[in-house]
């Protein structure tokens, strides 16, 4: 059904509305270009690897175009104009929230935010890909030499596309960030939708409706870009809870830090490592027990441990000489030890001139290394991936023992008892399995739930302090000898076969024979 | 490090020969080709050298393989002085290692072998061999020997690309038609029955070593059939299985089970039987270095001063021992020996002893096929991206491929963080054209050719843009007779036999005498010849 064409044409000579197709061109190739741009710097930004992120994105965008110029033959001579308009409306709606849409999903759901990243590359690449073809065919219906026109479109399809990359990485993306820019580009075609809808309205069929549309996309749009910073938090708020006042990726993994009143959290891939509010319970527990029994303990080592908490309650100890920090992520060490309001959490320990600070894989520097301590602390993030595994591992646990001191004393953070109780029993089977006496203990921590260590030492027969000589905040007498209880009939305390099979046990989802343990939340541990 | 080793380790690096050196889209590639020169010039009769030395020694080894190391760590161990053992063109044979220095430290990579199974019962000596380089910890002759777990291969260990997709273990199991799924259960039965039963004369049916397997005519028979015959009348049918099956008589003995015999096939699955007291059945040892790890370990054990560089050209008996024209690179020597060790494969000991048919081995009727093979080392920056729920295995092998997947020589590192540069190898056997075809091929392939060839799974996997973005160099070893395929009539093949049971003064000690090459038969043979040449 085409509306007659009734209206009458303007006037021939006035170049004004052609001279603003003109500029429509240069307006529509810049935001085209940007939201290639948004979608290859979010994807490297979320999903790592930018060199592939922006040849893909950009590959399947150019694609995308090709089919958009392929179509573009199937839109009517006489609905051309209207088809530009609806196309910019859409274009504008689509690549305007397309940034804050994609980090709301990256937010809530990670499995389908790369199916959904290259559909909405596609749609915007099909739609931006019919653009151009059908202003030359506007244009070329009112009479402009095909040459010219040629030339002057093309002209200004590249010279937006040079303002925009030039704009975009030193202005829009620092500055209005990646949700903002994306708004502005997608404000912009909505623009030159309604600018050129107003300049052809007596071509234009149902201009009233057309017209309204366009309003309200604008309106959305500028709502959007006002609210978008909010949205960013809203989805950060997705992943963590709560506010992230420091984010960052490192090759080994993403750290962010929330804070929400006076509670300050570490995550690490999304697990919360601490919270500020009670990490004193979690790291009292694990130093203490063990520390406090070795007055004469000259040197200790800590694995893991980057945020320096465990570090702070070992430099209590005054007895306590030196203490090296081994941690794999420079990032971590470095942001605990610069950042003014970390580093007052963890009381400067990591700048204090009793600690060594190294930034190594565990396992490479114990074997790479010789030194001695009477005391190792192993505060790993939890066994929930096969190369964490490793750091819970017979080997590992008979490595630890070559850095130990005939009187020694090892201590391991072994995940939940309560939420992972086969994880938690199978830590302390692996290290009798690796030779050690262990002496299992548990802590309430509440942002944790209840929280789970391994005390393990060469030789039998150990006692828990039942006073402590450094200031402690949890730990009393009556704590300390609780927590070495568990409950005899506890449904969460299985019993574990300490005989020849326990690596078998461990391993029921493979045909491995190290002693692996893992946290039951990962889906390819999961022991039956 | 002693001299040796280090040479042997820095492999091509230092060979004077079967060596090229290419490039492919900018990453060096080098081609290895041990033993190709010394090899062809025996087969081509290219005349020999006058010997300008002479050495005296009371048993000579001829080769420095599996086979011969044992036998002279064996003699070594027994406290006999009296014994020389000449490297021959690749020492380390089969189970050699290579080195590539990366920008973040040195990576060690197998150049053949890569595993052992769990050793059998009756697998004395490589268990004893295990126990003395601390592989066993404990127990080591019992049903359940206790394993360092540095060396059992740790999780995850196996993963197959089946239908688009990563999936635990290597045989198909839930993506497969529920009938299918059924034959595998019953043929993993079946065989988990044959490792148990016996034969009439009270012996294992199948058993490693070789030569400890049951005489029951009744299941000796098999010899005479083709391994897929023989799955066909036992109504295995369904194709998942037969594409697997077909995977590990490629991996285990270089042909598919249509060359393989019955009772070979079989006695891959039945012959071990293996436990552990802290691994599960099925789980194997391995080293970053492969089995070099074990010839390494077997060569310290060697004095220095019993070790000599080069190879047999000519062995003739004489009155009073044996003489052995060799070659090293300053030139041509005799040694004169008491007895000697033959501890070549069977297709060089051709060549070398002229008068091998006295002992009842006409090279031209007993000499087993063998299979071409390519082990193929890519020193890759970086882990290529893998699938979230399907990390990368330690073997990772594609269903149907004409490879045989690859190893990661990283896999066993004590690392939480995937380091900065690993090795993948991958094996391939030529078994798509009879073996002496597939030679001749390879002998006129390019440096590209032979990495299309080696990389196939690879960049199936990976695509070609990311396997060699990440690439910085490649090392290939051509084997281009890997092993010997244990065909139909293998078992029976009277020249095998006679060579086992040799005890004059050449003795024999090489996996091809059981017609496979395996880290155990060749260790078995290597002690067997020990022992004889000790008593006399």
């Amino acid at each position: 059904m085409h509306p007659p064409q009734n209206a009458a044409p303007p006037p021939a000579g006035t170049r004004l509305p052609d001279r603003l197709l003109i500029l429509s061109v240069f307006v529509v190739a810049s935001c085209g270009l940007a939201y290639e741009l948004i979608a290859g710097a979010l994807s490297s930004y979320l999903l790592g690897d930018s060199v592939l992120q922006f040849s893909s994105i950009i590959g399947c965008y150019l694609f995308a175009m090709g089919v958009g110029s392929h179509l573009s033959k199937y839109v009517d001579d006489r609905d051309v104009l209207a088809r530009f308009i609806d196309i910019e409306l859409l274009v504008g709606l689509i690549g305007g929230v397309s940034a804050t849409l994609l980090f709301l999903l990256f937010a809530w759901m990670a499995a389908p935010f790369r199916t959904a990243l290259y559909a909405l590359v596609f749609i915007l690449g099909v739609l931006v890909g019919m653009e151009i073809p059908l202003v030359m065919r506007v244009l070329h219906k009112r009479q402009a030499s095909f040459s010219e026109l040629v030339s002057r479109v093309l002209t200004f399809d590249y010279l937006g596309a040079l303002a925009v990359s030039l704009l975009f990485p030193l202005v829009l993306a620092p500055k209005l960030g990646l949700s903002r820019t994306g708004f502005l580009f997608g404000m912009a075609n909505v623009a030159v939708a309604l600018w050129t809808l107003w300049y052809y309205r007596h071509e234009i069929p149902r201009l009233r409706s057309r017209l309204t549309r366009g309003a309200l996309v604008m309106a959305f749009l500028a709502g959007g870009l006002v609210a978008s910073e909010k949205l960013t938090h809203w989805a950060e708020r997705g992943l963590f809870g709560d506010e992230v006042i420091f984010a960052t990726t490192t090759p080994y993994q993403r750290i962010a830090v929330t804070r929400w009143k006076d509670d300050t959290r570490l995550h690490i891939n999304g697990n919360l490592q601490f919270s500020s509010r009670d990490e004193h319970r979690y790291h009292e527990a694990l130093v203490h027990p063990a520390l406090q029994t070795l007055p004469w303990a000259r040197s200790v080592l800590v694995l893991g441990g980057g945020d320096g908490l465990a570090v702070r309650e070992v430099l209590r100890h005054a007895q306590v000489e030196r203490v090296t920090l081994v941690d794999l992520d420079p990032a971590m060490t470095d942001l605990f030890t610069r950042n003014e309001y970390l580093s007052g959490l963890n009381g400067q320990a990591l700048s204090n001139p009793r600690v060594t600070v190294i930034n190594a894989d565990a396992g490479q520097w114990l074997e790479t290394h010789s030194e001695v301590f009477d005391l190792i602390i192993a505060d790993f993030p939890d066994p929930s991936s096969f190369g964490l595994g490793k750091l819970y591992s017979v080997p590992m646990y008979r490595l630890m023992g070559k850095h130990l001191s005939a009187r020694g004393v090892l201590v391991v953070q072994s995940t939940s008892p309560w939420f992972a109780p086969r994880s938690f029993w199978c830590i302390d089977a692996t290290l009798r399995e690796a030779g050690f006496h262990t002496h299992p203990y548990h802590a309430h921590v509440p942002s944790f739930g209840e929280w789970g260590f391994n005390l393990a030492t060469r030789q039998p027969g150990y006692t828990p302090p039942t006073t402590y000589s450094v200031p402690t905040r949890y730990l009393d007498a009556e704590t300390t000898r609780l927590m070495f209880r568990f409950p005899p009939t506890c449904s969460a305390c299985p019993s574990i076969p300490i005989t020849s099979t326990t690596s078998a046990w461990c391993t029921t989802s493979s045909r491995t024979g190290a002693t692996w343990c893992a946290d039951e939340s990962v889906k390819t541990w999961t022991f039956s | 490090m002693r001299r040796r080793s280090f040479l042997a380790l820095a492999g091509m690096a230092f060979s004077p020969s079967g060596c090229r050196r290419l490039e492919h889209l900018g990453i060096p590639l080098a081609v290895h080709q041990p033993g190709l020169v010394e090899g062809h010039r025996l087969r081509d009769g290219t005349p020999l050298p006058t010997p300008t030395r002479e050495l005296r020694t009371g048993v000579a080894i001829l080769g420095s393989g599996v086979a011969g190391l044992t036998a002279a760590w064996r003699l070594a161990r027994d406290g006999h002085d009296d014994f020389l053992l000449l490297d021959g063109p690749e020492p380390d044979g089969n189970a050699a290692g290579g080195r590539f220095d990366s920008p973040s430290g040195p990576l060690l990579h197998p150049c053949g072998a890569h595993y052992l199974p769990l050793p059998s019962m009756e697998s004395r000596g490589v268990r004893e061999l295990l126990f003395e380089l601390g592989v066993i910890e404990a127990e080591p002759f019992s049903e359940h020997p206790r394993f360092s777990e540095t060396a059992l291969v740790h999780a995850p260990d196996e993963r197959l690309f089946f239908d688009g997709a990563w999936h635990e273990g290597l045989l198909p199991t839930e993506q497969v038609k529920a009938e299918d799924a059924g034959q595998h259960r019953r043929f993993l039965a079946e065989m988990a029955d044959l490792t148990r039963r016996r034969g009439r004369d009270g012996r294992r049916l199948f058993c490693v070593p070789k030569a400890l397997s049951s005489m029951d005519a009744e299941w000796r028979q098999l010899d005479a059939l083709p391994f897929r015959d023989w799955l066909v009348a036992r109504g295995y049918s369904a194709p998942s299985l037969h594409t697997w099956l077909d995977y590990v008589c490629r991996d285990e003995y270089g042909a598919g089970p249509e060359h393989v015999s019955a009772w070979a096939g079989l006695h891959y699955f039945a012959g071990r039987g293996g436990h552990a007291a802290n691994a599960a059945d099925g789980t194997v040892l391995t080293w970053p270095e492969g089995l070099a790890f074990l010839t390494r370990g077997l060569r310290v054990r060697v004095p220095v001063a019993r070790q000599q560089a080069g190879h047999a050209l000519r062995v003739d008996e004489t009155r009073e021992g044996v003489r052995i024209l060799c070659q090293d690179a300053a030139g041509a020597f005799l040694v004169h020996a008491r007895r000697a060790i033959c501890a070549m494969p069977l297709h060089v000991a051709a060549r070398v002893v002229p008068h091998l048919r006295d002992y009842g081995f006409d090279p031209a009727r007993h000499l087993p096929a063998q299979a071409p093979w390519l082990v193929a080392n890519f020193l890759l920056d970086g882990f290529p991206a893998e699938p979230p729920d399907a990390p990368l295995a330690w073997d990772n092998v594609i269903h149907g491929s004409p490879g045989l997947g690859w190893v990661v020589s990283t896999h066993q590192w004590l690392r939480a963080a995937k380091p900065a540069h690993t090795v993948f190898t991958a094996y391939r056997a030529l078994a798509d054209q009879a073996p002496a075809e597939a030679r001749r091929q390879l002998l006129t392939l390019t440096g590209d050719e032979l990495l299309e060839l080696a990389a196939v799974d690879l960049k199936q996997a990976y695509g070609a843009f990311e396997l060699w973005r990440r690439t910085r160099a490649v090392h290939i070893t051509v084997r281009g007779h890997g092993m010997a395929i244990p065909g139909c009539g293998s078992l029976t093949n009277p020249g095998l036999t006679a060579l086992q049971a040799a005890d004059g003064r050449l003795l024999f000690a090489h996996a091809d005498l059981s017609g496979y090459s395996v880290f155990e038969e060749a260790s078995w043979w290597g002690e067997r010849a020990a022992r004889l040449a000790a008593n006399s």
